[in-house]
């Protein structure tokens, strides 16, 4: 084959790899470098690299508001995601099994809530709750994040739902299952990735709103509420990075684990990897 | 997402009594209805009224439309508009420069590594914004990472100002931010294309930019829609980045929002701008969503 039939043939090999690596570096680089940079024993987080240490880490765990606001995140994101879930499945199996009058309409609203963005949000909780006098407090953040984040459980639980044909269910109830037991032995292993799924999705929004976060708060600072307030303020830096460093480990952990126990469930009905990817995919479409 | 929710296929087995035809709808929808029409439309609904009405301040109460005139009328807000248009739109394309090869790769051309590769994106979105705005903050400040490496090996003496606190840098966070949204979609779309259509081009004599233009981009025009849907207008009224790294010349709507409620404490006037934000945006979804429904695409 001549030189320059073969340069062509592995051209767009060679470029997918170059786009590929290049986007990868782009997105995980910076955040590499702040993990790396969370071990400089220097005050200012820049080269050069003045020796190995865990300073900041003990520092950070000392660090009132770091811990405050870390320990609010997980709560707040705890409870909303198992809100979101009851919320959100009840809903898809309204929106998808149950026919009645003016469902194109309350479909509509759950999707509506998906494309107003978070400030506008954020700043009608703001004045919502000023009007009720509801003092602004980490429940209000938990409701306001609620409303935002079961929507999404809806899009994600509804897509894997009409994935399957329902025709399993009436056959369970034909063959005398009670609602109870076709919910539980036909439904739930059905769409039991998708929950996993809705989990991941939900977990992370509570965890990492800012704008809602911020307008609704009052005075009580969720974690990227904190990172933000001392970034303003640049102060207290490299403890930014040693517990940034922590919470961006444990997500790549989550996410690695969730996804890992979706595998799991698909492989085991004897899914393949394409499911998996369905299983992400499906929620945008 | 969720967007298509309203056309879900309807189950119809036997007909049920009349009681259960309207209890079984009540006990799986009053709840989320309920938390919907008390947390969602109840306070976009104060926060429209709000926008009409006159602030505690001016010592008038009643319905006005100053608040909005009063918006319209600044040519400041006029040029901040003019600033967050082009900081979205070039953020936007940028995405989708990147973000179409990326999914065609990821689509045709990944094998094994799809998977992981996806999820990688998935994660990169699951990172805490916060968290990758200080990070790029460290890396493009003037005593930052790329500014110190380049001295060092002596490439340049002064350290770059360019970098940070400015439109640039502004564009950098909100590209990466967003870019989990603007190329799954778009590859969700291209897994429904058949690749040996692909090949009958080829075999017809097309290049490989006739076989994009005239092919694919037909088939994906949908998907590109829901990117844009998903990720344009939250680039419109994103205020942490331009916050964070945007200086003074990178100040957008968003910004002006916060400033308004926040700082001057001016809710009627916040609430006016949120509004029109909101205008534009669903204008903008609306359009958006109803060219991602034309199956076959524009040419």
């Amino acid at each position: 084959m001549p030189l320059s039939r073969r340069i062509q043939r592995a051209l767009p090999n060679a470029l997918s790899i170059g786009l590929t690596g290049l986007v990868m570096v782009i997105l995980f680089g910076p955040v590499l470098l702040l993990a790396l940079f969370s071990f400089n024993d220097s005050t200012v987080i820049s080269l050069p690299w003045e020796g190995f240490t865990t300073r900041w880490y003990s520092e950070a765990l000392n660090d009132d508001g770091a811990m405050t606001a870390i320990g609010n995140s997980v709560m707040v994101a705890s409870i909303v995601t198992v809100a979101s879930l009851i919320l959100g499945t009840l809903a898809s199996w309204g929106l998808t099994r149950i026919p009645f009058r003016g469902r194109p309409l309350v479909a509509g609203v759950h999707g509506s809530v998906l494309v107003v963005p978070w400030l506008i949000i954020g700043v009608a909780g703001l004045i919502f709750f000023s009007q009720i006098e509801m003092a602004l407090s980490l429940q209000t953040i938990i409701l306001m994040h609620i409303v935002v984040t079961f929507p999404l459980v809806v899009a994600v639980v509804s897509a894997g739902l009409i994935r399957f044909d329902p025709s399993l269910e009436e056959a369970a109830i034909d063959m005398g299952a009670s609602q109870l037991q076709m919910m539980r032995y036909i439904v739930l292993p059905q769409i039991a990735p998708s929950l996993a799924a809705a989990a991941i999705f939900a977990f992370a929004w509570s965890f990492n709103n800012f704008e809602i976060s911020f307008f609704t708060g009052g005075f009580e600072q969720t974690f990227p509420v904190w990172v933000y307030g001392v970034l303003r303020h640049s102060s207290n830096l490299p403890v930014v990075n040693a517990a940034s460093t922590v919470i961006a480990l444990a997500q790549v952990l989550l996410v690695f684990g969730l996804w890992y126990g979706m595998k799991l469930m698909t492989r085991r009905r004897g899914g393949s990897d394409h499911d998996a990817a369905e299983m992400i995919t499906g929620a945008v479409r | 997402m969720g967007v298509p929710m309203a056309d879900l296929p309807t189950v119809t087995g036997e007909r049920p009594g009349r009681l259960s035809r309207l209890l079984r709808p009540l006990a799986f929808m009053s709840l989320p209805t309920a938390v919907l029409v008390l947390l969602f439309l109840a306070p976009m609904g104060i926060l429209v009224y709000f926008s009409f009405q006159f602030g505690d301040l001016t010592g008038s109460t009643g319905f006005t439309l100053t608040n909005f005139t009063d918006i319209l009328s600044d040519p400041l807000y006029r040029e901040i508009a003019l600033t967050t248009f082009q900081i979205a739109t070039i953020a936007m394309i940028a995405q989708l420069i990147v973000g179409i090869p990326l999914a065609y790769v990821l689509a045709y051309k990944a094998g094994r590594f799809e998977l992981p590769l996806l999820l990688a994106l998935v994660l990169a979105d699951e990172l805490n914004p916060m968290v990758r705005i200080y990070a790029w903050r460290m890396l493009l400040g003037r005593e930052g990472l790329i500014n110190e490496a380049l001295m060092s090996i002596g490439l340049i003496d002064v350290p770059i100002d360019a970098l940070l606190f400015n439109k640039f840098s502004v564009i950098v966070v909100l590209s990466t931010s967003y870019l989990t949204y603007t190329v799954i979609p778009i590859y969700a779309s291209m897994k429904a294309v058949d690749a040996g259509l692909f090949e009958a081009a080829r075999d017809m004599g097309a290049g490989w930019f006739t076989t994009f233009r005239r092919v694919l981009l037909p088939l994906i025009a949908p998907g590109i829609f829901i990117a844009l849907l998903l990720v344009y207008v939250p680039l419109f009224t994103d205020f942490a980045a331009p916050t964070l790294v945007g200086g003074t010349t990178g100040y957008m709507l968003g910004n002006v929002v916060s400033d308004l409620v926040l700082e001057n404490g001016n809710l009627n006037a916040g609430a006016a701008m949120s509004f029109l934000m909101l205008l534009a945006a669903g204008l903008f979804s609306l359009v958006a969503y109803q060219l991602s429904r034309i199956k076959q695409g524009a040419k």
